[in-house]
């Protein structure tokens, strides 16, 4: 009997299996007659370009169109198309949650669920099933080893209000980048607008993308980051550049970068086989081996001096609430720094 | 038969006449000069008749068909005429050959035809040598002559011809003075010649007009114009002339200053009755001689006598120009006369002239 | 001429050399090019009164109100001012000084001098702005490390994220048309009036500055007005060295208002003013200067000698050379620098050289493949037909084809009131949405540069006009040419070299043009200059650096091909 069972069992696995991949080969199939797939993403150029790559050696002949720009701009973007009745862009994908909840609600988004993604941890999925957590990283504070010392380094967030670091310090802008959108909006609910009032006061250097303040942190421009995206600080570092990163003990806010599938995407196909592909193991773990990035997918593994999350304190952050305070967030961070 | 009829031509520019009321007939193989000072209008009926611009009234026919009117304009490239500019307009990226052979293209003609043509004009204006020189290797008269030779290969009906001369030094446009006539005289073509130059005008035209602010003062052939102008303003444009104001009787005697009589021939198609009125007197005209035996004989002849004081006299090689103190009258008469027999300065003097060159003028 | 041929040939000019009929074949041409025009200029103003004055209950000034009491834009209007008018100042001191000792002088090397002013003219702003973050960041700029390596001290010498430092950089690539235009005033003035001042007593320095200068008076006036201008309509500057600063200018702040979710018709409002302002200076500066363009003085009289500078002309050429060197000698090197590198704050060793920068422009990322295309296409169809246009119109106006022909270079010159950005805005709001949406493609791209360069292409092509006697096109008409086959045979090729300059300008000013593209892109048209800002918000300095010396290279190029093709031409003079 239970050798019966198993066989069954066996066979309807294998059957399933199967099914599977001729459900893929369909869907590659149908992909490949599209010929290319359109990504409005907010991704690194680095890392987007090899993504990009990675797919077009693997699937023949689909190609990609990679479109970058900050989070903010790329929902900017989006929606003037749309406005305009223009259907150009195939798959979203900011560091905003926000965002998705935005378009989720206009009905701009395609319910769709890539299979992997049933085993990643529920921060990572709309409960709805339109978007999903491609990638995860963390808005830390570094500084330059070579000028600043690491026992004088600011530690805590707090630290950086200290008027010691006046001119010395760099912010990337909530108004271009939802990473930094979603480190305000966790910080705000922390210590309150008083805080960013206070941080103003050091005259930081303004840049616009969670990527910049790398390089300017370690071209020594400013040596002292106040927030910018972890994986891009840690590549950086990688590269031999002089960086340190600190992860606050007070908590580091956590950014999940969902991505979705447009309703009216003109590569419905590719689309989906693009999705299914970002969400494979085999990608996954190449954003988290080159990219330094964070997944959702439980069997990737990361690198040694990478912290794991779950040793850290997670300032996760509300996507609904993205959503509401995006406005509140632009206006009061550009009237305290300025522009 | 006239095969170009101007009448009533009328155009204006910003309020002002510049062409007013004009009427001109022209004969078929005729060279007419337009000549008049600067603002005349001489330049703008050119450009009317070319068909470069509209009447505002009146009307142009060659050949009996109306060309130009208040309403309608014939465009210049469909009224078979040439024109030669001032600025001689040579295309300075074509070759002389090119340019000559330009305006035959729309004749259509084969490459063979062309460039018989062409050689042909080329010579007949001694320029065949130099027909793959460019514009800006040339003189002005070698210019003027592709100009013409462009003008004239395509055989047009009517030529017109604006101050072609001016910028041309004195001794070249002596002698493309007579290139034209010569030219005209070969080809037979309709020529209407417009100059500022009464000279010019006297050497290649058979009929002048002569224009002021923008109306026709009076028409005629060279000689005619000379001998006898209607008025004064002709009179003083076309040649020297002395002119004294007085009376005239209506039939052949004018009494100048009250006192002097003079006997005057009129122009026979001119309308003068007695009354205020000018004598025109050429300086050419007059004969001067210090004998008084001689003058008498004159006199005896039907002379008028004049007698006065050499007040100035200028030597010129060919002739010397004297000025003549009329006194007690209170006038001089300029006079021209031979190199052979000079008088001085302060010489009592007989100045004779034939009722003929006495001609009464209007006071216009 | 003599006077009697001029005096008809002008009057007859002010009303119809040889007019156009209806009856004329070639009438639709001229119409059909007179009425585009029309449209290109005055449809995008016309969107931006309509979006600024209306809204679902009528009309409004609301917006007008919001713009002049909100803070922020208060603040960016302020900036504004402060910035335009010490940049006019600045390029005038600038461009007159070198224009004076270049034309007025016995300065050696004058030829370099003018190339490295031209270089100036040619370099786009927003990539000096760039190149200028490299140089003086005040930690990591190349300068102020030099600076702190030789005389040890902490702080920085320069710090180029600051007001004075945007003033600077922007004063560097506005003198050039100061330059151009005090240098052609120069020229005129005759040694005559100088040397009488030096008979009576004064020495050189008096002389220039109690004769010459007076004379130029108004030229330097007119001088300030155009660099002032010139600094209002700058976006990517601004928006490189004044947004790090907290600082907002009134381009900058449009396209802020241009971000999800879009304030259009503020941004339209705060165009108006913006307009207005321009208007006024322009029509200020053509009273100042007289009906030509610049003072007539005293223009035919006496010859021109040069001063002589005497044991100053070393310390002067090394003035010169220095102020030189700032908008183009250190740029150039630091951009050619960060291209080959991979740590671009680093000295350039063979361990710190790459080319990867050059490989990954070029070869690998997409956007940066497509813009170059983009840009070149869009550069190659605006020049050709731009030219086309402002040849026609040019023709127009200038053998008065019809009556009120000569209002048609109005509109051709419109656009120069209209700052780049707000023209992007105008169009905009005109063409995204239907029946004219042509948003997203690059058309949109293609009018707002076509309108944008119209002026200075119609510019040329007049003056292209101007030199060709209209008695070599009488001369072809009457021998059987109509119009247009006279323009075929006769003006075009004397137009050639006139012409094809008037292409280059277009060209030129498509391939570098930022502040307009910046709101009317989409991904799949990007062009180069909108990339080069986006990867800055990015930190991609080498890239950047790429695709900068690349907008430098091809621009070079095209001058020294047209100038040898010019150089070649038979030109036309008068008779």
């Amino acid at each position: 009997m239970k050798f019966r069972t198993g066989l069954f069992v066996l066979a309807s696995c294998f059957v399933s299996v199967s099914l599977a991949r001729a459900q893929d080969a369909q869907l590659a199939a149908a992909a490949k007659k599209e010929g290319k797939v359109v990504w409005y993403t907010s991704l690194a150029i680095p890392s987007s370009t090899a993504i990009s790559h990675y797919f077009q050696n693997k699937y023949k002949g689909i190609e990609v169109e990679v479109h970058r720009n900050g989070s903010q701009r790329v929902l900017q973007r989006f929606m003037q198309e749309a406005a305009a009745g223009l259907k150009n862009g195939d798959i979203v994908h900011t560091s905003d949650a926000g965002h998705f909840e935005l378009l989720k609600d206009k009905g701009m988004l395609l319910k769709f669920m890539p299979q992997a993604v049933a085993a990643f941890p529920d921060g990572f999925k709309d409960k709805a099933g339109f978007y999903y957590g491609m990638r995860a990283t963390l808005s830390v504070i570094a500084h330059n080893p070579k000028i600043v010392a690491e026992k004088d380094a600011p530690q805590t967030w707090k630290d950086l209000l200290n008027p010691k670091w006046s001119g010395k310090m760099v912010t990337a802008h909530p108004g271009y980048s939802g990473i930094i959108m979603t480190h305000v909006l966790a910080l705000v609910n922390v210590y309150g607008w008083d805080y960013f009032r206070d941080l103003a006061k050091n005259k930081l250097h303004i840049v616009q993308s969670a990527n910049d303040p790398a390089g300017v942190v370690a071209s020594g421009e400013r040596p002292v980051g106040v927030n910018g995206a972890e994986y891009f600080y840690y590549k950086t570092l990688k590269q031999g550049n002089p960086i340190k990163i600190i992860y606050p003990k007070e908590g580091v806010p956590l950014v999940v970068s969902p991505v979705a599938i447009a309703k009216d995407a003109p590569h419905p196909n590719a689309a989906k086989l693009f999705t299914e592909f970002i969400f494979s193991k085999e990608s996954q773990q190449l954003l988290a081996d080159k990219e330094g990035l964070y997944t959702g997918h439980p069997e990737v593994t990361y690198p040694a001096d990478k912290p794991k999350l779950k040793d850290l304190k997670l300032l996760p952050a509300d996507a609904d609430e993205l959503e509401k305070r995006n406005a509140e967030i632009k206006k009061r961070f550009t009237e305290f720094f300025g522009a | 038969m006239a095969i170009v009829s101007i009448r009533g031509l009328t155009k204006k520019f910003t309020g002002a006449a510049a062409v007013d009321d004009l009427d001109l007939e022209i004969g078929d193989g005729e060279f007419v000069s337009l000549l008049g000072p600067s603002g005349c209008g001489k330049t703008t009926t050119l450009r009317l008749l070319a068909g470069f611009l509209q009447p505002d009234a009146g009307e142009i026919c060659v050949g009996g068909g109306v060309i130009s009117s208040a309403s309608h304009v014939v465009p210049p490239e469909r009224r078979n005429m040439s024109m030669i500019f001032q600025s001689y307009a040579v295309w300075p990226h074509m070759t002389v050959a090119q340019n000559v052979a330009y305006g035959l293209k729309f004749k259509k003609l084969d490459k063979r035809q062309i460039d018989a043509k062409v050689a042909k004009l080329l010579g007949v204006v001694h320029l065949l040598e130099l027909k793959d020189r460019y514009s800006s290797e040339l003189s002005g008269g070698q210019q003027q002559r592709v100009a013409l030779a462009r003008a004239l290969v395509v055989e047009p009906q009517i030529l017109l011809m604006d101050e072609p001369l001016s910028n041309l030094d004195a001794n070249l446009r002596e002698e493309m003075r007579f290139e034209i006539r010569r030219l005209h005289e070969e080809f037979g073509i309709t020529t209407i010649y417009v100059t500022h130059d009464q000279a010019e005008a006297m050497a290649t035209s058979d009929r002048i007009a002569v224009l002021n602010r923008g109306r026709m003062v009076q028409a005629g052939r060279p000689a005619e114009i000379f001998d006898h102008p209607r008025t004064r303003f002709v009179a003083e444009f076309v040649g020297k002339a002395n002119i004294l104001a007085g009376r005239f009787d209506g039939e052949n005697r004018m009494q100048i200053d009250g006192r002097l009589a003079v006997r005057v021939t009129r122009n026979p198609d001119q309308e003068l009755t007695s009354g205020e009125a000018s004598l025109c007197l050429r300086p050419h005209h007059i004969v001067l001689t210090a004998d008084q035996s001689e003058a008498e004989a004159l006199a005896r002849q039907d002379y008028n006598l004049f007698s006065g004081v050499i007040q100035r006299r200028i030597y010129f090689g060919e002739s010397a120009d004297y000025t003549v103190d009329l006194a007690p009258h209170p006038f001089s008469l300029r006079v021209v006369g031979a190199p052979s027999r000079l008088y001085d300065r302060g010489q009592r003097i007989f100045a004779l002239a034939h009722p003929e060159h006495c001609v009464v003028i209007s006071n216009d | 001429m003599p006077a009697s041929q001029t005096g008809t040939i002008n009057r007859i000019s002010q009303t119809g050399w040889s007019a156009v009929r209806f009856n004329d074949p070639t009438f639709p041409v001229w119409i059909g090019a007179a009425l585009l025009l029309v449209f290109l200029m005055v449809l995008p103003l016309g969107a931006i009164f309509r979006a600024s004055l209306w809204d679902e209950t009528g009309l409004t000034f609301n917006r007008y109100l919001e713009v002049f009491t909100n803070q922020q834009f208060l603040k960016a209007i302020w900036n504004t001012l402060i910035i335009s008018t010490s940049v006019g100042v600045l390029a005038v001191i600038i461009g007159a000084l070198l224009a004076w000792l270049v034309t007025r002088t016995d300065l050696p090397w004058k030829k370099p001098i003018r190339a490295l002013v031209m270089a100036s003219f040619v370099t786009p702003p927003f990539l000096g702005a760039f190149a200028w973050t490299l140089l003086a960041g005040p930690n990591a700029g190349a300068l102020n490390k030099f600076y702190r390596a030789v005389t040890g001290s902490e702080e920085a010498l320069f710090n180029i994220f600051t007001m004075p430092g945007l003033i600077f950089v922007m004063a560097l690539y506005s003198f050039p048309f100061v330059f151009s235009m005090i240098a052609n005033v120069c020229e005129l003035i005759s040694s005559d009036l100088e040397d009488a001042a030096e008979i009576l007593g004064a020495n050189k320095w008096r002389t220039a500055w109690t004769v010459t200068l007076p004379l130029a008076l108004p030229a330097l006036i007119g001088g300030f007005i155009l660099a002032f201008l010139h600094s209002l309509s700058l976006f990517g500057a601004p928006a490189i060295l004044g947004l790090p600063a907290g600082l907002h200018t009134i381009t900058t702040q449009i396209w802020t208002l241009f971000q999800y979710p879009p304030r259009l018709d503020m941004a339209a409002a705060f165009s108006v003013p913006l307009l207005l302002a321009t208007m006024v200076l322009i029509v200020a500066q053509k009273k100042i200067l007289g009906r030509k363009g610049y003072s007539t003085v005293g223009g035919k009289g006496g010859q021109k000698r040069l001063i002589g500078l005497g044991w100053g002309r070393i310390p002067v050429l090394l003035l010169v050379f220095g102020i030189l060197s700032l908008s183009v000698f250190l740029p150039y090197w630091i951009l050619l620098k960060a291209a080959l590198s991979k740590a671009w704050a680093l000295p350039l060793t063979w361990d710190n050289f790459t080319l990867h920068n050059l490989s990954f422009t070029f070869f690998e990322y997409g956007d940066t493949q497509r813009a170059i295309y983009n840009t070149f296409k869009l550069g190659l169809i605006t020049a050709t037909i731009g030219t086309l246009l402002a040849t026609l119109i040019a023709y127009i106006t200038n053998r008065n084809l019809f009556r009120g022909a000569r209002y048609l270079s109005f509109f051709a010159l419109a656009p120069l009131v209209i700052p780049g950005i707000v023209l992007a805005v105008g169009l905009f709001i005109a063409y995204t949405r239907p029946p004219l949406l042509l948003y997203g493609t690059i058309w949109i791209l293609f009018v707002a540069f076509l309108t944008k360069e119209m002026p200075i292409g119609f510019s040329q092509a007049e003056s292209t006009f101007k030199s060709i006697h209209p008695e070599l096109e009488d001369a072809s008409r009457i021998i059987g040419a109509n119009r247009l086959t006279t323009l075929k045979d006769v003006t075009a090729p004397l137009a050639r070299s006139g012409l094809i300059a008037a292409w280059s300008f277009f060209f030129i000013g498509v391939i570098r043009e930022l502040s307009a593209a910046i709101l009317l892109f989409a991904p799949q048209s990007k062009v180069v200059s909108v990339v080069i800002f986006d990867l800055k918000e990015e930190g991609q300095i080498g890239v950047i650096a790429v695709l900068g010396i690349l907008l430098l290279v091809v621009s070079f190029a095209v001058i020294v091909s047209v100038q040898r093709l010019a150089g070649r031409d038979v030109v036309a003079t008068r008779g």
